[in-house]
């Protein structure tokens, strides 16, 4: 008798529960809806004219500015272009850096492993201003770096190097400080899992390590190369803080367009044109490769 | 003989990390050694100093900023964290038409840039403060609680990632027999639920903390005549003579932050552990 009432009262638990799905999805989901969802279909609607909130602003919707923009009749695909070109290049290098470390992290460590993958990912976890503000600090004219060599009388105060801070070098750079502990996580998970006894396999039937390591380590691992290498790509391409820290004129880069149209030159109109044409090729990326990124591999 | 590598690969691996850790560290601890520079930021060093630092707390300007940040980061984060926690229990517990959907949406903000999401989030306030002015004469304007809104949208999907691999963990037979013992359902919920979360619930509000305290992008277009401390941090470098206080105070956080992710990390691993060994013992998980 207990057992029965106890097994329909869970029954009705149970459908209370459904409902209760309702109520959990709400709270989240109508947040993203207004405040995520809402402002983005604000922008594309901008881009075309269907909104406008100055005088300047064309009230007729037209596809003038997105004409402008992908048919190169402005600046701002050139922009995009170098951007790309910069992200690619930070994303490839910072790449080959975290390989060596996942490895090393992942295969040839045994106790200390975790405090020393920590140790890796730990200023990742601090705040990205100031670790752009300690490069800033340190590669200014009269910086840490140039300081140094005249005290060291290496070079004259007179003569200090000047391509040390705000140049397209400076911002790759900087760019490749912030995301190497980021990236080496999803290389190191995926060596990690990789199973040891392939490679002894490999060992006993006579395979050098070498050839054991191009033929099975590096196919196994390539999916987190890949998932690390999107984990640099999506987020720089849109960058705007770095270059306007240590980019100057020559570091500009595609966000600061965006930025400098919103704060400065008040062309709202072909600044959402340029934004939600980043947000279409980062949607365009995830839709090609999401698959190799796993977002659970970040809370990892 | 080791399996992964040579005597001589190891030895060069080591030393990559080893100048790995170098390249990461280094411009952090010259940050905080000038900190202590009686002279400017840069060679040959002056002497020994903490003027730097007491001026940070002669700074009122300063410090109204971090009190900013300080309340946009617990209001978002707990905000993100609660409905973490709501949209966690849907996803991992529930089984719902449009699953998929939901998820792809909660995990979005991941990867759109910041400052498309700023600017959005700006063209939306305006346009709202527009039309209010036009109909009612007043208006709402930019300020922390644009921030808020903002933050919480970015930190949503950090909480439910640390929140959903515990629950996952967790087996729903302790709330059933929780339920069949007599409790109701919130009763369950705060009394056995709630307590086994809590260390995904403190981690992940650490986690929303700290990427809301320093956020910039999002921030700089939304502050308005508020700016919390990356704003302001941005707006002081063009000022040389701060140069020294601000290197102070950004050393000062920078270690805070490194000693409080390096110890809020080993706590969730110990409580991990130990409730993993908990769990194991009986059977549950």
């Amino acid at each position: 008798m207990a057992t029965l009432e106890a097994a329909s009262s869970r029954r009705e638990w149970r459908r209370r529960e459904r409902r209760g799905t309702v109520g959990l999805l709400s709270g989240p989901l109508l947040w993203l809806l207004l405040f995520f969802v809402t402002p983005v279909a604000f922008i594309a609607a901008y881009s075309v004219g269907a909104v406008s909130l100055f005088p300047t602003d064309s009230s007729v919707i037209s596809l003038d500015d997105w004409g402008r923009f992908l048919g190169g009749g402005s600046i701002y695909m050139g922009l995009f272009w170098k951007s790309i070109r910069m992200s690619l290049t930070v994303s490839v290098v910072v790449v080959l850096l975290a390989y060596p470390i996942g490895y090393f992290l992942a295969l040839c460590t045994k106790k200390r492993k975790y405090v020393l993958l920590l140790l890796i990912i730990a200023p990742f976890l601090t705040s990205y201003l100031l670790r752009v503000l300690a490069w800033k600090v340190m590669l200014g004219e009269h910086g840490v770096v140039n300081s140094l060599l005249f005290s060291l009388h290496i070079r004259s105060p007179d003569d200090p190097i000047t391509w040390l801070l705000y140049s397209q070098f400076t911002v790759m750079l900087v760019l490749a400080y912030v995301w190497v502990p980021f990236v080496a996580l999803p290389i190191f998970v995926s060596l990690d899992n990789l199973d040891r006894s392939l490679l002894e396999a490999a060992s006993d039937l006579g395979s050098s390590r070498w050839r054991a390591f191009v033929r099975i380590t590096l196919p196994l691992s390539l999916p987190g190369v890949l998932a690390a290498f999107l984990f640099v790509f999506i987020p720089t391409i849109g960058e705007f803080v770095t270059p306007l820290l240590v980019g100057g004129t020559s570091g500009y880069m595609y966000g600061n367009a965006i930025q400098d149209l919103f704060t400065r030159g008040l062309d709202w109109q072909t600044g959402s044109v340029l934004a939600l044409f980043l947000l279409l090729v980062v949607a365009g990326l995830m839709a090609l490769f999401g698959r190799f990124v796993q977002v659970r591999s970040v809370a990892a | 003989m080791e399996i992964a590598t040579s005597v001589g690969a190891l030895r060069s691996l080591r030393m990559v990390f080893g100048l790995l850790v170098l390249f990461l560290y280094v411009p952090i601890v010259l940050l905080a050694i000038f900190s202590f520079n009686a002279g400017d930021v840069s060679f040959p060093l002056e002497g020994f100093t903490t003027e730097w630092y007491s001026r940070v707390f002669a700074n009122p300007a300063l410090l109204s900023a971090l009190k900013r940040s300080a309340v946009v980061a617990l209001v978002s984060s707990l905000l993100a964290v609660a409905l973490g926690v709501l949209a966690s229990f849907a996803l991992i517990r529930r089984r719902f038409a449009g699953k998929a959907v939901a998820s792809a949406l909660f995990f979005s903000p991941l990867v759109v840039p910041y400052v498309v999401f700023g600017i959005s989030l700006l063209v939306l306030f305006t346009f709202v403060d527009r039309l209010l002015a036009e109909t009612t004469g007043f208006y709402i304007g930019l300020g922390l609680h644009s921030i808020v809104i903002g933050h919480v949208v970015v930190s949503l999907p950090y909480t439910i990632l640390t929140i959903m691999p515990l629950l996952e963990r967790l087996s729903v037979s302790l709330e059933e027999a929780s339920h069949d013992l007599g409790a109701s359902t919130w009763e369950t919920f705060r009394r056995v639920t709630l307590p086994l979360l809590f260390p995904a619930l403190i981690s992940s509000f650490l986690i929303a903390f700290t990427l809301s305290f320093d956020e910039f992008a999002i921030a700089s277009f939304l502050a308005g005549a508020q700016p919390t401390w990356p704003v302001f941090l941005f707006a002081q470098l063009r000022v040389p003579s701060q140069l020294p206080v601000l290197v102070a105070v950004s050393s000062m956080i920078l270690v805070a932050s490194l000693i409080f992710v390096l110890g809020a990390e080993i706590v969730r691993r110990s409580m991990e552990r130990r409730y993993g060994r908990e769990f194991a013992a009986r059977g549950m998980v």
